[in-house]
Order: C-alpha cells, then sequence, then structure tokens
C-alpha cells in the first residue's frame, strides 16, 4: 500500500514540477502528497531539531473533534425527517436519510472551498494551507439541513475568497471564513436560512398533522407573556436534557451541547483550543442571563427570566464557543484578550437572542462582531504589557 | 546565594545525554581556527599559506579593533587557508609538528594579582588572544577592551543539549577557578558566578564561590535569561559574561604565561557512537571527537542542537565550541504523519501520546512539516524565557517597524532558539530575531 502510493506519487511527479504541463498545479500535486508522505525537508538552519507539530496536525485535530457533529447531525438530521413525515425513527433508516441529505452538501463544500484554495494557492505560488479544512468542515455543519447544494457552494465561496483569500489566505484573515459564508447566506437568503420550515429534511415528502418544525429557539422568540419559555419549551417536548444531548431539529451539526462540551474538554486538553475563550464565552453567557433575570417581571418579555443555563444548551451557542469562538487566527492573540474576547461574545449572543426579535440566534453574529473587535482588544492588552516591560528595564 | 526562578523555557526531552566519563583523546594531526563562525569579527590575517606558526603566534586580528587578536591553537604549518563565499575566511589549518614551539606571555604570581592595573590585565589577555571570551550583552560581540563593564557574569552551566558538566570540567581546576575569578574582580566589583540550582555536588564544592543559584527550563542557565529577570537598572543590560570553561583559558594564560588549549568536550547526541567528556585541545578535528569517520545520515552539530552550526564531516571544533553533538540527519518522508498517535514523537504540545511518554526520545533534523504561515497558537509565547512575544516580534521585523520590535523586548532575546523550536508553522522566528539583532548592532557600530 505504502509502497503502491509513493510509486503512484513519484509517477506524477514530473507533471507538477517546474517545466512540466501542470506545474501551475504543484500546489494541488503537494497537497495531496503530503497527506500521505509527510516531506523530508530538514533544517538548514538552527535549531537543528524541531518539534514533531505541525499546522496539518494541528489542524486534523480539529477535524478529528468534529466528526462526531458530522456523524450525529447525519443520524439527527434523518431522525427528525422520519418523525415529521410520520416514519418509525429506527437508528438505520435515520442514518440513512440523513446520510442522503447531508453528504451531498459536505462534498459540494469541500471541493469548492478546494478549488478556490488550489486557485488562489496556483496564483500566487503558495502551498495549500490545511486551515481550509476546517472552514469546509465547519461550514455544512452549521447550515439548516434543506440548504439547496447551489446556495452551499455560493456561502462557501464567499466565505473562503472574501472570508480570507482577498486578504492572503489562511493566517491573514481576521473573520472565521466558515461564520463569514454562513453569515451571507443568512442575509442573502433569508428564506433559507430562517423560519420553521428549513429546520428539518423532508425529502420531498409531507409533514405529520401538527408537525410545526420550529427550533427551540424560534419558539422562545415567540412567547408572550405571562407563559414562560420553558414551559413553551417543555410542552413541545424540548426540555433540558433533549437540548444537552441535541435530538431536535436545528443547524446540522451544532444542537448537541453533550458533543460541543467533549470536542472543547478534548481541544483544550490538546492545547489547540483556547479555554480561556471558551470559559470566557460561557460566564458571559451565564453572567449576562443572570443579570437579565433581574429585571424579569410580569409584563416584561419571557426572555428576561429564562433560566441562563438554557441560554448554552439552545441553538448554537455551544458549538460556537467550542469551534468557532476558538479559531486562533481570528481571535486576539494576547491571553488576556481572549477572556474579554470569549466574555463579550457570550454578552453578545444572550443580548441578540433577547432584544433582537429579527435574530433568533445570536452567536454568529456577535463572533463576527468581536473577530473584527480582536485587534483592538489585542492593542490594549499589549500597550499594557509593553508599559510594565518600560518599567522592569 | 541568592536564587532566581525562572518559570518559562522547555528542556527538550532528548535521549543521548553525554556520560560524565572522562576520556583524553590522543594528540591530533591538525588543528584549526574557523574566523566563520565568529559573530561579528573582521578578521585581518597576518599569515599566509605555508608560514610556519608557533602555538600561541599571530594569526589574525579583527579590524574594529586592532588589538584584538586570534591565535594559533598549535605549532606547525599553515597548511591552508580556505575561502568561502565572498571571500569569508571559512577556516585555517595547521599541521602540528611534533615539537611545537610556544610563545610565551607575561605570567602574573596570584599573590600579584591585587596589585596590577586592571588596563594592564586587560592588555594582557588580548595579547593573548583570549579577549573575545568575554562577551557583552544583548548582541553577544566581544567587549570594546577600552570600555569598562559593569557586572561580569560567570556561567558555569549551559543547559542545551548537550553541553560538558561543570562538575567535569572544573575537577581538580578549582585553583585555576579561583585564580579567574581574582582576574575579573580586579576588572568590576560586580562578579557574579551563577550555578544550577539543580546540581547540589557542585554547589558544595563550589561554596560561597556561587553567587546565585537559577532553576528552571532551558535556557535558564543563559546569562540574557539570568539579567532579564535581576535587572535593577539600564546598565544591567549591557553586562559582560563568560562561560565557566572560557574563564579557565585566560586564567591559565595569566597565571602561566603560555597560550592555553585544554578543552573539555561533551560528546553526545542519539547518533553518537560513544557519548562522553573527552579532554583535548582547542580546534580539534571533528572525526577525532566522534571517534570515527562520519557519514552524510549523520549530522554533526558543533555546539548544541539549538544554537551549534553544522559542521562538515571533514570539519573542526570552533573557538566558542565546548559540544559535538550527532544527529541523524533523518532524510526520509514519513508515512501519514500528521495522524500517528506519536508514542515516540517528542513535542512541545499535548497533540502526541508522547506527552505521555516519560522517556527521553531519539530526535533527527526533520522538520516535521512544511512552511505555513503563522497561525497564532501561541506555542512560542508560551516558551520565550524572557517573555518577549515571538510571534508578533518577527511579525514587525517582517513588517519592517523595528521601533515596534524593540519594544516587544527584541534585545532582551537570548537567542536560544526554544520559537522556532516549537513553531508548527515551521517559521524561523529565531533566525528573524537574531538577524535583527546583528544588523542593529552592526548598524549601531558603524554610526
Amino acid at each position: 500500500m505504502k509502497r503502491l502510493l509513493q510509486r503512484f506519487f513519484d509517477g506524477r511527479r514530473p507533471h507538477f514540477t517546474p517545466g512540466g504541463r501542470l506545474a501551475r498545479l504543484h500546489p494541488f500535486f503537494d497537497a495531496m502528497e503530503t497527506v500521505f508522505f509527510a516531506p523530508a525537508h530538514t533544517t538548514r538552519i538552527g535549531p537543528h531539531v524541531r518539534d514533531s507539530l505541525d499546522v496539518k496536525r494541528f489542524m486534523t485535530l480539529v477535524i478529528v473533534c468534529l466528526l462526531p457533529h458530522l456523524f450525529f447531525g447525519i443520524y439527527n438530521v434523518g431522525y427528525q425527517s422520519l418523525t415529521a413525515t410520520g416514519r418509525p425513527p429506527q437508528f438505520l433508516a435515520a442514518c440513512l436519510v440523513g446520510l442522503g441529505a447531508v453528504v451531498p452538501m459536505v462534498i459540494v463544500t469541500y471541493v469548492v472551498g478546494f478549488f478556490w484554495e488550489v486557485l488562489f494557492a496556483a496564483v500566487r505560488r503558495h502551498t495549500i494551507s490545511e486551515g481550509l479544512f476546517v472552514s469546509c468542515m465547519l461550514f455544512p455543519l452549521t447550515l439548516p439541513p434543506t440548504t439547496p447544494l447551489w446556495q452551499v457552494a455560493l456561502g462557501i465561496s464567499f466565505g473562503i475568497v472574501i472570508g480570507k483569500e482577498v486578504f492572503g489566505g489562511t493566517g491573514r484573515n481576521f473573520l472565521n471564513p466558515a461564520l463569514t459564508g454562513r453569515a451571507f447566506l443568512f442575509f442573502a437568503y433569508p428564506v433559507q436560512m430562517s423560519g420553521d420550515a428549513v429546520w428539518t429534511y423532508m425529502g420531498g415528502r409531507a409533514a405529520v398533522d401538527g408537525f410545526s418544525g420550529a427550533t427551540p429557539l424560534a419558539l422562545a422568540a415567540a412567547v408572550e407573556s405571562p407563559a414562560t419559555i420553558q414551559a413553551v419549551l417543555h410542552e413541545a417536548h424540548y426540555d433540558f436534557w433533549t437540548l444537552f444531548l441535541g435530538r431536535y431539529a436545528g443547524s446540522i451539526g451544532a444542537t448537541s451541547t453533550l458533543l460541543c462540551l467533549l470536542g472543547a474538554v478534548a481541544l483544550i486538553l490538546m492545547g489547540i483550543a483556547s479555554y480561556r475563550t471558551i470559559i470566557g464565552g460561557i460566564l458571559g453567557i451565564l453572567a449576562t442571563a443572570a443579570l437579565l433575570n433581574l429585571f424579569a417581571g410580569p409584563g416584561a418579555s419571557p426572555w428576561l427570566e429564562l433560566n441562563p443555563l438554557y441560554h448554552l444548551v439552545m441553538g448554537g451557542a455551544a458549538f460556537g464557543l467550542a469551534y468557532m469562538a476558538t479559531d486562533p487566527v481570528s481571535s486576539p492573540d494576547m491571553e488576556a484578550a481572549r477572556w474579554i474576547y470569549g466574555f463579550l461574545i457570550g454578552v453578545l449572543t444572550v443580548l441578540i437572542r433577547v432584544f433582537n426579535p429579527a435574530f433568533p440566534e445570536g452567536i454568529m453574529l456577535a463572533i463576527l462582531f468581536m473577530n473584527v473587535f480582536a485587534p483592538l482588544l489585542d492593542h490594549f492588552v499589549i500597550q499594557a504589557r509593553l508599559k510594565r516591560r518600560m518599567i522592569r528595564t | 546565594m541568592q536564587r532566581v526562578e525562572v518559570r518559562k523555557g522547555y528542556t527538550l526531552n532528548l535521549s543521548g545525554a553525554p556520560t560524565t566519563d572522562l576520556d583524553v583523546l590522543p594528540r591530533p594531526r591538525r588543528v584549526a581556527m574557523l574566523p566563520e563562525t565568529l559573530p561579528f569579527i573582521k578578521p585581518r590575517l597576518s599569515i599566509r599559506e605555508a608560514q610556519p606558526v608557533a602555538l600561541g603566534g599571530g594569526l589574525f586580528h579583527d579590524k574594529r579593533h586592532p588589538q584584538v587578536r586570534f591565535l594559533s591553537p598549535g605549532g606547525g604549518i599553515v597548511e591552508r587557508i580556505e575561502y568561502g563565499p565572498r571571500r569569508v575566511i571559512r577556516r585555517i589549518v595547521i599541521r602540528l609538528d611534533d615539537t611545537e614551539t610556544a610563545d610565551t606571555f607575561e605570567a602574573f604570581a596570584e599573590g600579584r594579582l591585587r596589585q596590577i592595573e586592571p588596563r594592564r590585565l586587560v592588555a594582557a589577555i588580548c595579547r593573548g588572544g583570549l579577549w573575545p571570551l568575554l562577551r557583552a550583552l544583548p548582541f553577544r560581540d566581544y567587549p570594546d577592551p577600552q570600555s569598562e563593564p559593569t557586572t561580569i557574569i560567570v556561567a558555569l552551566a549551559d543547559d542545551e543539549p548537550f553541553q560538558p558538566d561543570p562538575a567535569v570540567y572544573l575537577a581538580g581546576r578549582r585553583d585555576l577557578l579561583d585564580y579567574g575569578l581574582q582576574v575579573l574582580a580586579r576588572l568590576t566589583p560586580q562578579v557574579r558566578v551563577v550555578a544550577p540550582e539543580g546540581n547540589p555536588a557542585l554547589l558544595r564544592d563550589l561554596g560561597t564561590r556561587i553567587t546565585h543559584t537559577v532553576s528552571g527550563s532551558y535556557p535558564a542557565q543563559d546569562p540574557a535569561v539570568w539579567v532579564y529577570h535581576t535587572r535593577r537598572s539600564a546598565a544591567d543590560n549591557r553586562a559582560w559574561f563568560i562561560r565557566g570553561q572560557d574563564l579557565l583559558l585566560i586564567a591559565g594564560l595569566l597565571r602561566d604565561g603560555r597560550y592555553p588549549t585544554e578543552r573539555i568536550v561533551a560528546v553526545g547526541g542519539p547518533a553518537a557512537g560513544r557519548r562522553r567528556h573527552v579532554a583535548t585541545r582547542l580546534g580539534v578535528p571533528l572525526e577525532l571527537l566522534a571517534g570515527g569517520a562520519l557519514d552524510a545520515s549523520v549530522r554533526c552539530i558543533v555546539g548544541g542542537v539549538l544554537r551549534g552550526f553544522t559542521g562538515p564531516a571533514d570539519g573542526y571544533l570552533g573557538f566558542f565550541e565546548t559540544a559535538l553533538n550527532l544527529l541523524p540527519a533523518g532524510d526520509r518522508r514519513e508515512f501519514l504523519a500528521f495522524v500517528r498517535p506519536g508514542y515516540r514523537h517528542p513535542s512541545f504540545s499535548r497533540t502526541f501520546l508522547s506527552a505521555f511518554n516519560r522517556r527521553r526520545l531519539s530526535m533527527d533534523c526533520r522538520l516535521h512539516g512544511e512552511l505555513r504561515p503563522c497561525v497564532a497558537c501561541n506555542a512560542c509565547v508560551q516558551v520565550c524565557p524572557v517573555e518577549i512575544l515571538p510571534q508578533l516580534t518577527f511579525k514587525s521585523l517582517l513588517a519592517e517597524d523595528f521601533e515596534e520590535a524593540l519594544a516587544h523586548g527584541l534585545l532582551d532575546c537570548a537567542e536560544c532558539g526554544l520559537c522556532s523550536y516549537v513553531c508548527p508553522a515551521k517559521i524561523e522566528i529565531c533566525d528573524h530575531l537574531t538577524r535583527a539583532k546583528r544588523r542593529y548592532h552592526q548598524e549601531q557600530s558603524a554610526a
């Protein structure tokens, strides 16, 4: 196997090296080859030894943490589809339906995203950076399962090109590319991105009587005083543990808070995600929601009295905090700034949910908004640090 | 005795540490001087090929300070002067003859030392060709012989993998160390002798001679790190330093009036056959140190594995270097490297199973990846012993904002190489920083 692959790549290499017919596509060849064989480059200048970790592994481990979300998402999309259309939600059947709905979206995302990356890498004569594969994994997981494939292609194109490539590629972007694409679709095609009809994949069948399709966030936004959100959610069979485990209609991969928690713990233990951002975000959500609890009362919005823990398990807050907010490139560099950054993402998420009826979910805009402010946070922390350093010398 | 604790840094989990055995090597047939490896100097030769030269005879001086001379590490014939690109003098090879005539220098009896003017001592060290063993922070150039130091730091240990153990090179030479310390005390009242806290035998042995102990991971024993953690004024940033073994050379020169060539060299690294300390002399051939011929599957690193330079198989030990480390060259491609569990893949991060592996691991010279843009993983910030923000500093240097790099503390950089070591994007951060520092020094001294 190994030798066969080696021979295959060695045979194709001449075409992609200078003078070959496909020399411009060398980044593509390089990306394919280095998946299987780490390059043998050795150090030319000191230090003579280098750490075994590279960006490829760094990014691959994020993808590995996202795979459970993909698998659960496939099952959950199928499960929701079967129950909505009145069929028995057996495990295998659910997985098959889910595969049919989700896999084309994932494939389209990867093909289109990879196309843009290869194009820009070939023009710039750069190598292909592995951040792309993470963005392409994240993007479909944040979409409703009914998104048309052409919109998937358009969204990832916008995310990769405008969110990343125009600024110079991975490492130089200031917005999270996957979220940029998601936000583009949200504003450009609100019909396919919001409302009650988009969150459950029907596969061309009619829904059973009484099916609403409303997500917990949409239900919550529609609650009128004096009813409480928790009571309405309970009535719709969205109790806390259902929301925590994630078997409800929503974005493909973002519904399970449990998986987000496991993924976040794994990323923190491996030192890939910043625990400062994640814990800051959780604190931000809990603190803001608890503060709003103080203003709850008759006549006030029912959102104000919602148990703060519900904010964590509803919608995409947990997914965003674990995987999107922690993108190291678009978050601040300074560790102190990451606390503030995470905390403000949490605050904004709750504020958008509670006070802006136009947007049921706030995490996407909160993260993009704080991405823009990350350099400013860095600036203040760095200035404070430099001042301390001046005093020391 | 004061304690200094260095919190940041990282000790490489590298196998192949030399034992404390000391072997005496046979006399080499040739020795060499490598002007190319001496930072900043502009050599002017005073010998020609095929000319006889005595042990301690002048080979060249530095055009910047003509009184700073470099002397021959052996007596015999100048066999070859090799040049590199742009006529840089790569090496001067001397074929030793059997008798080895030696030049003599002024000797100072220990009891007389207190009455001697510091300026006379400085002149004697310059004439004896050992002045460049003293170095001045922050640039690590040798200090101007006309200037006066505020502080001189004697760094007994070097914790880079792998350098000689102070207990080995000091064994039986404590009187020489005392003499050297007295010489330094004539140059400045503030002599700081720094030793690692984790070496109780050495601390007991040297007792009150040691003024400071330092604990912490590599490069805690580096003088620049020590200065960063203890400085009180701006003048401390320009402290001089000398390594323990180099101080013994200066002491030998002044006490005995002859050019000293004794070197204790550590031979280590995963690819080394016999890892040990050897007693030999300045400028010996690497093959002699390695104990056999060297082939292309092994990289010879003259100095430690982080700061040393690559020696050719037929190379020689440099003037400053006291170690030879041999690593597998590692010119091979690893299959599916990025998804391996990696129980034997050493890493600063916790992304390999090696995080649970306590054993020392072999390393080779592979980059383990390709150059990528910085992904702001902050690993370099976590290891930097002097708390500059390497990822922001190198970016400001690439953007040619030198002022900002200085504000970040570029000049505090200990040039330890850890930032380059940990970088998953394989960016040569340390090289960017070091080169900027050197350029700054050259521009300053030209002005």
